[in-house]
């Protein structure tokens, strides 16, 4: 079901709440949001349980460390009211701990949001989306998808090259010098051959007819449906029936401004 | 199935008139002056030694260049009788087809179906259409089956049938094939070869084809052209013509020519034979008398390296089980296979960059646990598929010593060993050029080079011939035996039984994660349901062999 909503208007209904979420300061509006979305993820697709959470448990470590620097270094604006316990020299608010907080879940919702466009969209179909209904030329949509194809031969070849390098006799560096030497040898041979298979890609996609013109048929023709639009204002609508909520409650914190 | 009927046109299909073509205004130009045409329905076979500008022509002839690249032309090519200047931007590309050599690099899509849409895209095909057009071209080219895959997973040949899939889909009237081959291994090579003679005549195309490689390919064409060293045409004619008049003026041109037409010459057969099956029919004697292979080591028995049960893994994958190998003192060793068989694999195994996940190793009567890594690269070298990811200097020197600088050698003692070595190798005028600037052969050469700062018991080649003309090949071959001839073990993984018909003593096929056979080529060569399972080809001289026993030719590979 995630999977068959077209690509740029998903874009759009992750864009708009991940944007407007960075402005919201209190813990309940993201957490909500972040509840809403993970609910979302799991009963419009079809992905493991298992697999989501290998791939968003490493995210809670990073938010957890975002909100434990906020929590020593909140900015004097946000770390009014009284104190709480203190650690080392630092004195740790109640306004630190909320923004600290909000900061970590808020990164785990927009994390939350992508991850649900990342694994729900096929890369093929989301560059033919761009083009179709977001308008962009040909030339990049497609240069794009050829560059993409070159993705696992890269990793191929770098393996190769360390492989190589060992036999050479080039142990591993040591030291920053080093390391950009290293780094030198390697990118050399890396370049020259993407270089060399860019330009070939290019001439064999002219050699097939194409121009880069916007005139073009399609086969996947991406349409922008009802479904589309639903998904879109479900989003939507969650978002700022959320942030009514918190109004009510009296939670909602805008940038610091509590309302 | 072209729907579009053949005009009777008596004007040729393409038509060059005094044309040259170059990238700088003051040095000499790539094509230079050249004049020819193609008929409606002709196969031409363009022939010249690398660096001749067979690649620039193609490209010329479908007017990707001049305006891809800074250059300069003269003259005019006309297609259909029009000049290919007049024509507006794409549409010559959608009356020409080109399959190009690289199967690595002619795609933007990920898969299949994608791929075929993206061709049919470009040409404004109703949306209704395209599916039945796909189907059209897949089975034309035997590839119905592959329509959902993604093209990454496809074999080298697998890959070219796609890429000739969809310039098909442009129903061309000229198809230009540049060393569509070149990159594949000899079965999927012959393959794609039958697939074009079936293909021309249902397609009612011309078709270039541009090759150093000449086998195989001459029996289905009609006129040959060759273009020398300055990018001129010196011969033109048919082929039996060409290549049994002028056999001498070729062969100084550093251009091959065929094995049967060889054979035919160097054995006084009559007839002028061009495909294998009349060149039986003239009664060879016997085509062995030419070849010779280089003989072992006298007295060199000792065992250098054994692998014991050895497997190995990857990510839970079996690739390799049981393998039990080993390899005597100064011996020439092949390793055959289907591709994703595990060779480059096997050979990793033996230089120690990977670890079996069970069985053992030794080198040198020493476990490879045992061995300090610096010590084991100075007697065991290895030479990649692609010389430019060994490189690791700035000039020809510095990489050919650099082994030597690591090992603690004094000045004088790595100026002489540099000298030898590149004298040896071809390299003396190159001491202060960036290796990333030589050309493929030269590339080639100094990998093998930088791996010889000491004599090493064991040199491991992983597919060195690969993608390399004819001439590089033959160079590195001789390389190679006279290492060997000296008392270096050699061990190369290859497509190739050619080569290892005439220069390896032993060869390995590895077969569903084992050694499925291991003995003298000539012993390979009579076990057909091994040289089937594992998609080789026999080499020329044992077809030619078995055809004149009676077997049926190219009975081993379809």
């Amino acid at each position: 079901m995630l999977s068959s909503v077209n690509p740029s208007v998903k874009a759009m209904t992750i864009l708009i709440p991940g944007v407007l979420l960075a402005f919201m300061f209190d813990i309940f509006t993201p957490l909500a949001y972040l509840i809403f979305t993970v609910a979302m993820t799991f009963i419009l697709s079809d992905i493991p349980v298992k697999r989501y959470l290998a791939i968003f448990s490493p995210f809670i470590i990073v938010a957890l460390g975002f909100s434990w620097m906020t929590m020593l270094y909140t900015s004097d604006r946000f770390a009014g009211g009284e104190i709480v316990f203190s650690f080392l020299w630092f004195d740790i608010t109640e306004g630190a701990i909320i923004t600290a907080v909000s900061l970590g879940i808020r990164s785990l919702c927009i994390v939350a949001l992508s991850l649900m466009f990342v694994l729900t969209t096929d890369s093929t179909k989301f560059m033919l989306s761009l083009m179709q209904q977001a308008k962009l030329p040909p030339k990049l949509t497609f240069g794009i998808l050829a560059g993409y194809r070159f993705l696992p031969t890269f990793r191929h070849e770098f393996e190769v090259l360390r492989q190589a390098h060992r036999i050479r006799g080039v142990g591993r560096a040591k030291g920053i010098r080093g390391r950009i030497r290293q780094f030198r040898r390697y990118s050399i041979p890396l370049m020259a051959n993407a270089i060399r298979k860019a330009e070939r890609v290019a001439i064999a996609m002219e050699s097939k007819g194409f121009t880069g013109s916007t005139g073009r048929t399609h086969y996947h023709e991406m349409k922008v449906g009802r479904k589309d639009w639903m998904f879109f204002s479900a989003f939507v609508t969650a978002f700022f029936a959320v942030v009514f909520a918190s109004y009510l409650f009296g939670y909602l914190n805008i940038f610091g401004y509590q309302f | 199935m072209k729907r579009n009927q053949r005009k009777d046109d008596i004007q040729p299909l393409v038509d060059v008139s005094s044309f040259s073509f170059g990238f700088e205004e003051k040095e000499a130009p790539v094509l230079n002056d050249l004049s020819f045409n193609i008929q409606r329905g002709e196969t031409v076979l363009l022939m010249g030694p690398s660096g001749s500008g067979k690649s620039t022509l193609a490209l010329c002839l479908n007017r990707l260049y001049p305006a891809a690249v800074e250059g300069w032309t003269k003259g005019t090519i006309r297609f259909k009788g029009s000049d290919t200047a007049s024509y507006r931007d794409g549409e010559l590309n959608q009356q020409i087809g080109v399959v190009f050599q690289d199967p690595e690099s002619q795609f933007c899509m990920i898969t299949v179906e994608n791929e075929l849409a993206f061709t049919l895209e470009n040409l404004h095909t109703p949306r209704g259409e395209m599916d039945g057009r796909m189907e059209e071209v897949l089975e034309a080219t035997g590839m119905t089956e592959y329509r959902y895959r993604n093209i990454h997973e496809l074999s080298g040949g697998e890959k070219q049938k796609i890429a000739l899939a969809s310039v098909l889909l442009l129903n061309p009237d000229l198809l230009i094939l540049d060393e569509p081959t070149a990159n594949l291994d000899p079965a999927s090579r012959k393959m794609f070869i039958d697939l074009i003679s079936r293909l021309k005549e249902d397609w009612n195309m011309s078709v270039l084809v541009i090759e150093h490689q000449l086998d195989d390919w001459v029996e289905q064409t009609d006129r040959v052209l060759a273009v020398n060293s300055e990018g001129r045409l010196f011969l033109e004619g048919a082929p039996d013509s060409v290549f049994y008049d002028r056999f001498q003026e070729l062969k100084a041109e550093g251009i091959h020519l065929p094995k049967v037409v060889k054979t035919a010459v160097e054995n006084g057969i009559p007839g002028r034979p061009l495909s294998e099956a009349d060149l039986v029919s003239g009664r060879v004697p016997d085509p062995a008398a030419s070849e010779h292979k280089s003989p072992a080591m006298p007295g060199s028995s000792g065992t250098i390296l054994s692998l014991n049960q050895v497997a190995f893994s990857r990510k839970k994958k079996s690739v390799l089980k049981d393998v039990s190998l080993e390899i005597r003192q100064g011996e020439f060793l092949a390793i055959a296979g289907e591709n994703g068989a595990g060779k480059s694999t096997l050979l990793q195994l033996m230089a120690g960059l990977l670890k079996p996940s069970s069985g053992s190793r030794t080198f040198l009567d020493k476990a490879f646990e045992k061995w300090d890594e610096k010590d084991l690269r100075r007697q065991l070298g290895f030479v990649f598929q692609n010389p430019e990811h060994q490189f690791i200097t700035d000039t020809v020197y510095d990489e050919i010593t650099f082994g030597m600088k690591l090992n603690g050698a004094g000045e004088p003692v790595m100026e002489q060993r540099a000298k030898e070595l590149m004298t040896k190798f071809h390299l003396s005028g190159k001491k202060y050029s960036n290796p990333f600037s030589l050309s493929g052969g030269q590339k080639r050469r100094l990998s093998v080079a930088s791996m010889l700062d000491d004599t090493p018991e064991l040199l491991l080649f992983d597919e060195p011939t690969f993608g390399q003309d004819a001439r590089t090949t033959d160079e590195l071959m001789k390389i190679i035996s006279s290492l060997q001839q000296s008392g270096t073990a050699v061990v190369f993984v290859t497509h190739d039984m050619d080569l290892v018909d005439r220069y390896c003593e032993r060869v390995c096929v590895i077969s569903s994660g084992t050694i499925a056979f291991s003995g003298s080529p000539d012993k390979l060569w009579n076990r057909p349901d091994l040289v089937a399972g594992a998609r080789l080809r026999l080499p020329f001289r044992a077809r030619i062999q078995q055809a004149v026993k009676g077997e049926k030719p190219h009975a081993v590979v379809r």
